[in-house]
């Protein structure tokens, strides 16, 4: 069994018809990544996972750890041990960076009838142990999580996804906007959380820096997927990238 | 907030972390509070008797009382407004359903304050919870509209349909309120030195309620819980994603607005001895949002400040030959240069002017 597996989804934003007949399957301690053109219906693709509305799921099944999640509130799948890092602004910009971690302590220990049920088995990191793995955040705690360039940011969003117990963290975009050396830091962030068991859904336009770390990929276009293979497969396939990547 | 507890997740189990007991002190909750309780003690004596001072201002005892009681109603709805980031046009429906639940308790029951507070707090909790529920299955000007809708249906039952228990369009005159604790009337002047600090007993009954009020606010915030109104406030649906149920945090923010909305509404009937049928009309619903905005919403005292601002324009400046008949332009006119001078209100004005001078950026 996949710990994910998303199998012919059709996904609508009200009238419109994104993701056609879509599936996919992560594996348990892999990276794996999700490319495509801008519009391609990667976003669309992890929102459906994750539980956001839009897109609402008219057809097929998302399913994690066997149990169908397909529909789910985003709260009850976060809880189900899936965190979501979404594109852009990422963290709670007027909360305070240890009040950004905190927060995901708060949704793990509220009393049952205050957060969904926890099923998560994925280990939950203590912030003494994020912090550790994040050293600048330590020394930024007490700073307003806005004023973080962003780099930090991205870190800060990690890290928290990581204290929210996570089995299969969605990254969107996570190197959008970042300065080369800024996006090795990340891409190292993210290895080492792989490392540590943590199963990671990467999705990108910047597909070089991409394929770097994953064990495997899919290209989507037009709502569906036209590749599945390994990293190395998808290097070698010149048609493919050039096709649906640009690279 | 630097020190973070350790969470029991390390071992993989799930034990509670540590929880503070009732008294543990957060931050600067005692500098706070011991503040306030001086601001509160002087107030009347500056604002009502002192030479000089409360000559120009032209403050007079029973507008203190007045002041701090819409203080409370605002300082509540602040935790919706200015924390939870939730905008309702229908609080009105707590302050006025908690009056008349005040004054009819004290016709048929008792007529000691503390339980006619108690009673009537009851009253807009369990309205909130119906109300909240109800309301905020919508967001942003639909969860407006709809608590404006709800609380002109209360208006219109109290003005008619239900005219056998609160007399309609004559407002409740029934009110029969006792002496506090069974033996201290509320409208005499206190003894000696507090007398002429505080003034009338039923100022300190108001105020020490206005301070546990303000006790209680502080303490909501620097719970999780104020950290979670102001994740929510920011991007609900990031807050959905950290696995936070955020429909029942938001229902919780509006049931604790009702609370201070219901403390207040009681202590107006206490105050006026008498429910005009206008505390549930909309306009009351619209002082609330103005009081809290001209003050300074997300702040604890910006709503108190900007209560006492309007009542004073409404009681006082209007009473001036001069400018008096126009003093609903002039409260338009302080309103609008405020917002668009200080966007974050009185108490945020106050704020970039403490942090000009010291450069600080503590509390």
């Amino acid at each position: 069994m996949s710990l994910l597996e998303v199998d012919s989804i059709d996904a609508y934003y009200g009238e419109s018809h994104i993701l056609r007949d879509l599936s996919l399957t992560v594996e348990e301690g892999e990276i794996c990544a999700l490319l495509g053109r801008n519009g391609a219906g990667k976003t669309t693709t992890l929102r459906s996972i994750s539980g956001a509305k839009p897109p609402t799921v008219e057809e097929g099944t998302v399913q994690f750890k066997g149990d169908d999640i397909t529909g789910m509130h985003a709260d009850d799948v976060a809880m189900q041990g899936i965190s979501l890092v979404p594109e852009e602004r990422r963290v709670f910009a007027n909360l305070t960076v240890a009040e950004n971690l905190e927060i995901a302590d708060v949704s793990r220990n509220a009393s049952n009838t205050w957060r969904r049920r926890l099923t998560s088995t994925g280990q939950s990191m203590s912030t003494d142990q994020v912090y550790d793995d994040f050293p600048r955040l330590r020394e930024r705690k007490t700073q307003i999580a806005g004023t973080l360039s962003g780099g930090e940011q991205q870190m800060l969003a990690i890290a928290r996804a990581l204290k929210q117990s996570t089995d299969l963290l969605l990254l969107d975009e996570p190197y959008e906007g970042l300065a080369p050396q800024i996006v090795d830091d990340v891409e190292s962030a993210i290895e080492r959380i792989n490392d540590q068991g943590v199963t990671i859904l990467l999705v990108e336009q910047n597909a070089a820096a991409a394929i770097n770390i994953a064990d495997r990929a899919y290209v989507v276009d037009q709502g569906a997927t036209v590749f599945r293979g390994s990293a190395d497969e998808l290097r070698a396939d010149e048609q493919t990238r050039e096709q649906y990547l640009g690279v | 907030m630097s020190d973070e507890p350790a969470t029991a997740a390390e071992t993989g189990e799930e034990t509670p972390a540590d929880v503070p007991g009732v008294f543990t002190l957060y931050g600067n909750e005692l500098k706070t509070l011991i503040a306030t309780a001086i601001v509160l003690a002087l107030f009347p004596f500056v604002f009502a008797r002192m030479p000089v001072v409360s000559d120009v201002l032209q403050g007079y005892q029973s507008l203190t009382t007045l002041i701090l009681i819409w203080g409370i109603f605002a300082l509540g709805f602040d935790l919706l407004l200015g924390y939870t980031g939730l905008l309702s046009f229908g609080h009105a429906a707590f302050w006025g359903s908690a009056a008349y639940g005040a004054g009819v308790f004290s016709q048929h029951v008792t007529g000691s304050p503390v339980l006619m507070v108690v009673a009537g707090t009851l009253v807009a909790v369990l309205l909130a919870w119906v109300l909240g529920f109800l309301s905020l299955r919508r967001g942003g000007i639909y969860f407006a509209i709809l608590t404006l809708a709800f609380a002109q249906m209360l208006f219109y039952m109290a003005s008619s349909p239900l005219a056998f228990i609160t007399d309609g369009e004559n407002g409740f005159t029934g009110v029969e309120t006792a002496e506090l604790f069974g033996m201290i009337p509320l409208e005499e002047d206190l003894p000696s030195i507090l007398g002429e600090l505080l003034g009338t007993t039923l100022y300190a009954f108001v105020a020490v309620l206005t301070l546990l009020c303000i006790a209680l606010a502080y303490r909501i915030l620097q719970s999780p819980y104020g950290m979670v109104f102001r994740a929510i406030r920011e991007n609900e649906q990031r807050a959905k994603f950290v696995g936070l149920n955020v429909w029942r945090y938001k229902l919780m923010s509006f049931v604790l607005s009702g609370l201070f909305a219901g403390i207040a509404g009681s202590l107006f009937t206490i105050h006026g001895s008498y429910v005009p049928l206008s505390s549930l009309y909309w306009t009351e619903s619209g002082e609330v949002v103005i009081m809290t905005v001209l003050g300074g919403t997300g702040s604890l005292f910006g709503p108190i400040i900007g209560a006492g601002l309007y009542l004073y324009v409404e009681n006082i400046v209007s009473g001036f030959d001069t400018v008096g008949p126009f003093w609903h332009l002039i409260l338009g006119l302080v309103f609008v240069i405020t917002i668009w001078t200080f966007p974050r209100g009185i108490w945020g004005f106050f704020q970039d002017v403490r942090d000009y001078i010291t450069g600080g950026d503590d509390q």
